[in-house]
């Protein structure tokens, strides 16, 4: 065979799962990424600050958001229309005018020189006159500028009160010379106002947003701090510790049930797969109706007279009563899952491997402790696995049971960040805490039930 | 004492009938084979001796305790399974002693019996490996040291060794021969390869659709099989058939095939004579008829179509009158395609068959 066959017969494995490669990356992990990346990653923490008022000059300087500013500058520049908000604006005008002395100028002076006493249709202003300054000791005659900022060259200067025509407005951005107040040592920088916020008395301020991103634990902090965060952990961990023994039991003896082969055990299957087929809110839905007021529990206990009246379970003085129904939702819904992969793990122990065992003596607890529980291993670590995080995910049943703010967990917080806090820092700082707690469980599980290599069917 | 007595066992699987009212009394310490094609029912008699697949009726006894409906773990019997059926997830000493361990057997006495049994089928080595990492022939040494280790009364084994390679076949069965010739118990063997069962056994049952066609020591069943199942299941090649018409003759009779007139033994002739019709079977084996060079008396000419060398012995494929007949000569003796070679029939190694009944009329 040639060199390029074998080469093309190498590269089939790769184009095969080629497009299962790009599924993920695009559906899958890139998505992971950016959310995840918002729980570690503060997009607009810093505010980098200039050497001097324009866009292209050197940062000299980074300053956190939120950092409080000493301002010792302040400085006009024509900025780009390009819709930014929160910016502190300068107009000029493009006037013409007699000036002092009796010659003609033309050039720019700033907004507030200038009383507007005609304008277009538009709102535009056409002329005005030179506003008069107050004072003895300042000039009274207006600087007319060759382009619109300070420290362009002087073209004349305008009386009081001389009438202009105003041919062109200019909108500038202010730019600010700000320095941490804290640190009168560091570096002074140029930034533009649409960052930063400036007090009324003109010296001090603040950074309101950067524009370079940074790593934080800032959000997580939050997470962990937020009055919910405790309870909704404790609850999650709560419903795990309850739903899980008990499930793996009880999924144990339907898959036992199921595997003996007795009359109806393929009926038996049906019968306990039926609650997969079923949506986790619906299951909610479900014993809510048994939990509620007046629901069946209560109409029944009442029926029998065991209580007076009906009994409030699902109320904020009895949560308890609420995480018991929402692992015995949990535990409708969830254990024919786990049943299913020990039924699979069941059939994949030969028959004559058990019958050994029946024949060399050992009674039905016996195979099962000494045989069937070893030989499982595999299966019990996948559901395990499984149950456990789908254990960390729980969500619509507590809604369900709930409402969602009585008792919490991990997922609902997450889910009450983005949606009701608008918070998806937040929010995605408890999704990457479930995703950390998924992947610590299963390590948990593979390490300590391990899979040894010798279980394996011969 | 631990005389097995199968009294009219019948068991079904839905229509279809695995065993029909067998009736089969295996004696203290003997070594019973039971051999046939699949789908006989010997496996299924087996697990009724076991207790892994009860009887629908019939009764079966072990030293005179019945047990049909005791579940296996109270029969005090072991067993060596087709897939050895060893537990994976336990060392080799787990699996030995396992069934010690279930009995209750006291620590000292398990740890040496494990010893033992392991240094009987020289596993001593393997005592704390798994079985994952031995290959096929160790854990069948594994399924067997287990079943020694037992002690128990009765020894069932379901075609032990039916997934080793043809080497490795050979030399366990030595090996399981040797061992069982030294063990008290009452053994009986599931194959469905002949020279297992005429090479190991005491007596040989040949089973065939859920009945016991014979029941007899190795020799005699290849001797002198009691029908022509029998003798076609069991032997390498098979008995050649012939069918042939009877003459009969004022008080004896004689049988027309091959182009030959055969005289049956003297014992025979009454019981050829009494068959309703004019056919009957002959059945004669390969190494029993005598190959010469010449016409002599009593022979048949035959032509020799195929020659196959075995080493110990040549197999001949020759035809004669319609019929195709496996003849085995010793190697010695010079044949080549197409010669014309002169069979003689022994009278007494003859076999006369009912055509309509398929029975051997007389055994000798």
């Amino acid at each position: 065979m040639t060199r390029a066959k074998t080469w093309r017969r190498r590269l089939v494995p790769y184009l095969l799962i080629a497009p299962a490669v790009v599924y993920l990356a695009l559906f899958f992990a890139y998505p992971m990424y950016e959310g995840l990346v918002l729980a570690i990653y503060d997009d607009d923490a810093l505010l980098p600050v200039r050497g001097s008022p324009a866009l292209g000059s050197d940062e000299v300087a980074k300053i956190p958001q939120g950092t409080a500013l000493a301002v010792l500058d302040r400085q006009s520049l024509e900025m780009a229309d390009d819709g930014a908000t929160d910016l502190l604006t300068d107009e000029w005008f493009r006037v013409a005018g007699t000036g002092a002395g009796g010659v003609a100028v033309e050039g720019w002076v700033p907004e507030t020189r200038v009383r507007v006493r005609e304008q277009d249709t538009s709102g535009a202003p056409q002329a005005g006159t030179v506003r008069p300054r107050l004072g003895q000791s300042v000039d009274p005659l207006t600087v007319v500028h060759a382009e619109p900022n300070d420290r362009s060259a002087v073209v004349g200067r305008l009386e009081q009160r001389a009438p202009v025509t105003i041919s062109e407005v200019a909108v500038l951005e202010v730019w600010f010379l700000v320095q941490p107040a804290a640190d009168a040592a560091s570096a002074a920088g140029w930034a533009p106002s649409r960052y930063l916020q400036v007090f009324d008395d003109g010296e001090s301020g603040r950074v309101h947003r950067g524009t370079a991103g940074e790593f934080t634990t800032a959000f997580i902090e939050r997470m962990v701090d937020d009055r919910f965060f405790g309870p909704a952990l404790r609850t999650t961990l709560l419903v795990m510790a309850l739903l899980i023994p008990v499930q793996f039991v009880l999924a144990l003896i339907m898959a036992l049930v199921i595997h003996s082969r007795i009359r109806l055990s393929s009926g038996f299957l049906y019968a306990f797969s039926l609650p997969i087929g079923m949506s986790d809110l619906a299951a909610g839905i479900l014993f809510f109706s048994i939990f509620t007021g007046n629901g069946l529990l209560n109409s029944i206990l009442d029926g029998l007279g065991i209580i007076d009246g009906p009994f409030a379970f699902l109320t904020a003085e009895n949560t308890n009563w609420i995480i018991f129904a929402i692992v015995l939702a949990e535990l409708w819904r969830a254990t024919s899952i786990v049943m299913v992969i020990l039924v699979a793990g069941l059939q994949a122990i030969p028959d004559e491997t058990l019958e050994a065992a029946e024949l060399f003596g050992a009674s039905y607890q016996q195979r099962v402790r000494h045989i069937i529980l070893p030989l499982l291993r595999p299966s019990i670590q996948v559901a395990l696995i499984l149950r456990t995080i789908l254990a960390f995910q729980v969500f619509a049943v507590v809604i369900a049971l709930s409402g969602g703010d009585v008792v919490t967990v991990l997922a609902n917080e997450s889910f009450r960040q983005y949606f009701d806090l608008r918070n998806n820092n937040v929010a995605s700082a408890y999704a990457l805490f479930i995703l950390l707690l998924s992947i610590a469980s299963a390590v948990f599980y593979l390490r300590s039930v391990r899979a040894e290599s010798e279980v394996r069917a011969t | 004492m631990a005389e097995i007595r199968i009294e009219r066992v019948n068991k079904r699987f839905g229509d279809k009938v695995a065993v029909r009212d067998i009736s089969i009394t295996i004696s203290d310490r003997e070594f019973l084979v039971l051999l046939g094609p699949s789908g006989c029912g010997k496996t299924t008699l087996l697990r009724a001796i076991a207790g892994l697949g009860m009887a629908d009726s019939g009764r079966i006894t072990i030293g005179g305790q019945d047990v049909t409906y005791l579940p296996p773990g109270q029969r005090q019997i072991s067993m060596v399974f087709q897939s050895y059926a060893i537990f994976p997830h336990m060392t080799v000493r787990e699996n030995i002693g396992f069934g010690l361990q279930m009995n209750k057997v006291d620590k000292a006495e398990t740890k040496r019996r494990v010893t033992s049994a392991a240094e009987l089928l020289h596993i001593e080595d393997l005592l704390d490996r798994r079985p994952s990492a031995m290959s096929g022939g160790q854990r069948q040494r594994v399924a067997v040291a287990r079943a020694l280790a037992m002690k128990a009364r009765v020894l069932l084994m379901d075609e032990p060794l039916s997934n080793l390679d043809a080497l490795l076949r050979l030399e366990m069965r030595a090996e399981l021969k040797r061992l069982l010739a030294d063990v008290d118990a009452t053994t009986v063997y599931v194959t469905h390869d002949q020279i297992e069962a005429l090479s190991m056994g005491d007596r040989v049952a040949v089973m065939r659709d859920g009945e016991i066609q014979q029941c007899d020591a190795p020799n005699v069943v290849y001797e002198s099989p009691s029908n022509r199942f029998v003798g076609s299941f069991i032997g390498n090649p098979p008995m050649n058939f012939l069918e042939g018409t009877i003459r009969r003759t004022g008080d004896g009779v004689v049988v027309a095939a091959a182009q030959h007139d055969f005289s049956p033994v003297p014992e025979v002739q009454p019981l050829i004579r009494a068959l309703s019709g004019d056919r009957v079977t002959l059945g004669i084996r390969a190494e029993n008829m005598e190959t010469l060079p010449e016409p002599g008396p009593d022979t048949v000419a035959v032509r020799v179509e195929v020659i196959e060398p075995l080493g110990a012995q040549n197999l001949l494929t020759v035809y004669v009158g319609g019929h195709r007949l496996k003849v085995s000569t010793h190697p010695s003796v010079p044949v080549t395609i197409d010669q014309e070679l002169h069979i003689r029939f022994p009278a007494a190694q003859i076999r006369w068959i009912d055509p309509a009944t398929d029975k051997v009329l007389y055994t000798p």
